[in-house]
């Protein structure tokens, strides 16, 4: 008996692990086991380590001192040398990264938040008028062209130095919203919804305690995806002189180099490219690993 | 052999005679053989010329920009215009046939004007044939300044200074009534009655806005007159593609009038080089065809002009300067590989750059406490001692502008060389011994808002102002900038007095310093041409005083006055007149000015063909 207790116990303590594997334990087990995600997870997470020590004052604080000579070159003293006006490209470069994670997140966790909750409602009561009047604004939203759309909004919002988080948290939050919604017309449909519905759970808590959680793996994609889509779209607004109104980035950075590489000074367009294509690439790779590794449909 | 030879003799002729045409683009070349049909001997000589903008409107109305001045001096007639060469710029007699007769107390001028003057051919015209100029256009043309039915942007020319004209426009503007102040006294003969003198009044008849239109053609075109010109002078307008380029043939009815370059200001030590002797004797325009290509990127002109077979003409993009200059020391000459292959002369500029402080804000000029207003005074003080002209020449104008103190530049003859440059020299420890004398610490300064468009080389103005304000104490976060999408909106802001601290540049419209010291009297504060909203009595005082003086060595004295009070008010970080260089292929006889003489030094542009060359 006590063999053949000890033999089950021994097969039951071999599967209880798998019984409490979740759709997140294995996600987390297979993007650890994807080796280039693994990698941009490092990059981001140096960038984001970067942004960092800027916001805690730790480097990055001289990017607005201008008393260095004009378009110097690379230095022990100015690494990646100066701009116009003496200032230094380095601690420039390494300031816009701060910027670059501000927008980022800033739209990232406000478009996924406006999206998911709009595309839950949307998707809860579709065919119905909340539906119809969700679907209608996201119409309109998308069929404004982005770029003329931030220059209103910038002329619209005169002077508010965030003129460009609005007009990005606006317009993003469109693709989440569709995507949360489709999720959620196939989700109501369950049999966990139904039976909510049957003891009598209020409509608004089956949405937001029941439905909405189960779309999170879509969220999280998401919010990847729009981070680094808000950071191109902050460097190209900058660039046109709507974005950035106080401070530096990588966009303004490009836009300055226009006028330099035409004099042969090439240090502020090749730094700036090179911090934003590194992150950029990095993020997308991280995006995609992390869409494997939380598509329910390969998770095994 | 033979056959082979006149063929090959034939098409060499023919590619010479269609390939300049061929270079003006879009089938342009026929419209021109047409055009000068029976007046070319041989291929046209086509100058291609640039500008860094577009005129609006070809209406001289609407003769607001150098852009819009360059093609209304070439298409129009105005009474007078600048010599070619003479520097400091003079006036001298266009149309007009002699300086004008001034009567004693300075309130009545003659102006006589050339007989047999035409006006080109034109559809407006009975049997499309254009009639001769008269002093009745010229009432004419002033008049429609004055038309509430038109939106004149240079009425202010002569707004409250000619009896009965402001009158005139406000009883409904009746081109038959009779203005007591503006009269054409005979065929050829203009009168006008001032109601008080204005020194400048002559000046005013060398711009665009003074060009001479036919009513005719204004009747007959109405809003099309905008882009269909119909004047007298050089040149007419063939082909005009808005914002893209204009494209003008010679007026053949056009005045002989042969160059006398010594009348014109030649000077052998300042002209050598250049080969205008070349040009004496013959009669303007030299060139069969103008074009004036309209571009806006630096960049894309400089590509455009360096082709070789584009525009002969550019002014060199700040980015340039030390690509194309040998050195930077004066005289500036051009590298060997540049000069081989272009001409080149550089001018200091009609007009100068400044950075005024707004007077109406409270937190640094003007204040109902006598005390703040000081401590204020003190403030301006010693921003102005922390700006570093130097640094901002060094690094935005190549090194070559040129520094002068107060508001009177170097190119007007008021100009004083020997006034102190206190003003204009960085002195950090008087700067921070002000700061300290007006109680200022990094607590209590006021935030400074320093307005631009929003281009990349204003900001990087203001950060470099952003950095010279950080030196004397001022935190980061007490050095904004308020950006403007467009120039447009920033002059209204400034025009609303919205904006603290405002850069701008101001381009002389006549080399007189009234021009200039006219920005700081107080009746012209915002929405008028006094940015700053200075306003200070004595100034004030002075200003009417000379505004109604004849050159002269007192009025001068007078200037200079003004000048060392608004120095001493701290009003205003200036100034700098920028040093424009200026390019064109060696080909081409000219020497080209973009200033005061604009667009009259177009009709002394010659072009030497292949065999010239």
């Amino acid at each position: 008996m006590s063999q053949a207790n000890t033999g089950c116990a021994v097969e039951v303590a071999a599967e209880e692990p798998r019984a409490r594997e979740s759709l997140w334990s294995k996600a987390l087990y297979k993007f650890m086991h994807d080796r280039m995600g693994m990698w941009s997870l490092a990059v981001v997470a140096l960038y984001g380590i970067i942004a960092l020590g800027v916001w805690a004052g730790l480097w990055g604080q001289g990017w607005s001192a201008n008393d260095g000579p004009m378009w110097a070159p690379p230095s022990s003293e100015y690494w990646l040398g100066t701009n116009i006006i003496g200032q230094d490209i380095f601690q420039r470069a390494i300031f816009s990264t701060k910027t670059a994670f501000e927008v980022g997140l800033v739209v990232a966790v406000l478009s996924t938040i406006l999206g998911g909750l709009l595309g839950a409602l949307s998707g809860f009561f579709s065919n119905r008028w909340a539906d119809e009047l969700i679907l209608w604004l996201m119409g309109v939203l998308d069929s404004i062209p982005f770029y003329l759309f931030v220059a209103a909004i910038a002329f619209a919002l005169s002077g508010f130095p965030y003129a460009m988080h609005v007009a990005m948290v606006l317009t993003f939050w469109t693709a989440t919203a569709r995507l949360v919604r489709g999720e959620v017309i196939k989700l109501k449909n369950f049999e966990f919804v139904e039976a909510a519905r049957a003891i009598g759970v209020p409509q608004f808590t089956i949405i937001f305690r029941h439905i909405l959680p189960n779309t999170f793996h879509i969220l999280l994609v998401q919010a990847t995806i729009v981070f680094v889509g808000a950071i191109k779209s902050e460097v190209i607004l900058s660039f046109l002189g709507l974005g950035v109104k106080n401070g530096v980035s990588w966009g303004l950075m490009i836009a300055e180099s226009t006028q330099e590489v035409q004099a042969g000074h090439f240090s502020n367009f090749i730094t700036a490219s090179a911090f934003l294509f590194v992150l950029v690439m990095a993020f997308n790779m991280f995006s995609d690993a992390l869409q494997d590794a939380l598509d329910p449909k390969k998770v095994q | 052999m033979i056959p082979i030879t006149v063929f090959q003799a034939l098409r060499k002729a023919l590619v010479l005679a269609v390939l300049p045409l061929s270079l003006l683009g879009c089938g342009a070349g026929v419209d021109v053989e047409k055009a000068l049909e029976g007046h070319l001997n041989g291929p046209p000589k086509i100058y291609r010329h640039s500008l860094a903008g577009a005129p609006a409107s070809l209406d001289p109305l609407n003769s607001a920009t150098m852009y819009a001045n360059t093609i209304m001096t070439n298409v129009y007639d105005t009474l007078y215009r600048y010599k070619y060469l003479a520097r400091p710029y003079e006036i001298t007699p266009n149309l007009a046939t002699g300086m004008p007769e001034v009567s004693e107390d300075g309130l009545t001028y003659v102006f006589r004007i050339k007989p047999g003057v035409y006006f080109i051919d034109d559809p407006a015209f009975p049997d499309g044939k254009g009639r001769e100029l008269t002093a009745a256009d010229f009432v004419y043309s002033i008049q429609r300044h004055f038309d509430p039915n038109n939106r004149s942007q240079g009425s202010w020319l002569w707004a409250g200074r000619i009896i009965g004209l402001d009158d005139w426009g406000k009883q409904g503007a009746d081109y038959n009534a009779e203005v007591e102040g503006l009269k054409a006294l005979d065929r050829y003969t203009i009168q006008i009655k001032l109601k008080k003198p204005y020194p400048q009044l002559i000046h005013t008849f060398a711009q665009g806005f003074s060009a001479i239109v036919p009513r005719e053609a204004v009747a007959r075109y109405g809003r099309e007159f905008a882009v269909h010109p119909v004047g007298s002078g050089p040149f007419r307008m063939l082909r005009y593609e808005p914002g893209t380029y204009a494209l003008m043939v010679r007026n053949v009815k056009f005045r002989q009038e042969p160059i006398d370059l010594q009348a014109e200001g030649f000077d052998p030590k300042l002209h050598d080089g250049f080969g205008l002797e070349a040009i004496q004797g013959k009669a303007p325009p030299l060139v069969d065809v103008l074009k004036i290509d309209f571009i806006k990127q630096s960049a894309a002109q400089w590509a455009s002009f360096t082709k070789g077979n584009e525009i002969q003409f550019t002014g060199v993009p700040v980015e340039q300067v030390e690509e194309v200059l040998a050195s930077k020391q004066r005289p500036l000459k051009l590298k060997p590989e540049y000069a081989e292959k272009y001409r080149m002369s550089h001018a200091i500029e009609a007009g100068f750059v400044h950075t005024d402080f707004n007077m109406r804000d409270p937190a640094i000029g003007y204040n109902d406490d006598p005390e703040r207003e000081k401590r204020n005074k003190q403030l301006r003080c010693a921003i102005r001692a922390a700006f570093d002209w130097e640094d901002r020449n060094q690094r935005f104008y190549s090194g070559i502008g040129v520094i002068f103190p107060g508001i009177i530049p170097p190119v007007v003859p008021e100009f004083d060389p020997n006034l102190s440059r206190e003003s204009v020299t960085r002195d950090l420890d008087k700067a921070r011994a002000l700061m300290r004398a007006g109680g200022w610490t990094a607590e209590n300064l006021p935030t400074l808002v320093y307005g631009g468009v929003a281009s990349v080389t204003t900001r990087q103005m203001f950060e470099q102002f952003r950095g010279w304000m950080k030196a004397i104490g001022f935190p980061e976060e007490k050095v904004v900038f308020d950006s403007y999408a467009t120039f447009g909106d920033f002059n209204k802001a400034v025009k609303q007095a919205k904006i603290m601290i405002v850069g701008m540049g101001w381009g002389l419209d006549y080399p007189d310093a009234q021009n200039t010291l006219q920005l700081f009297y107080g009746p012209y504060g915002s929405p008028g041409s006094n940015n700053s909203n200075y306003n200070n009595p004595e100034y004030n005082r002075l200003y009417e005083q000379a505004a109604v003086m004849q050159p002269s060595p007192e009025r001068t004295r007078i200037y200079r006055k003004m000048n060392e009070i608004m120095i001493d008010d701290c009003v205003s970080n200036t100034g700098l007149s920028r040093d424009r260089i200026m390019m064109w292929h060696k080909n081409v006889i000219s020497y080209a000015d973009r200033q005061i003489v604009g667009g009259f030094h177009l009709r002394f542009v010659d072009v030497l063909q292949k065999e010239e060359n």
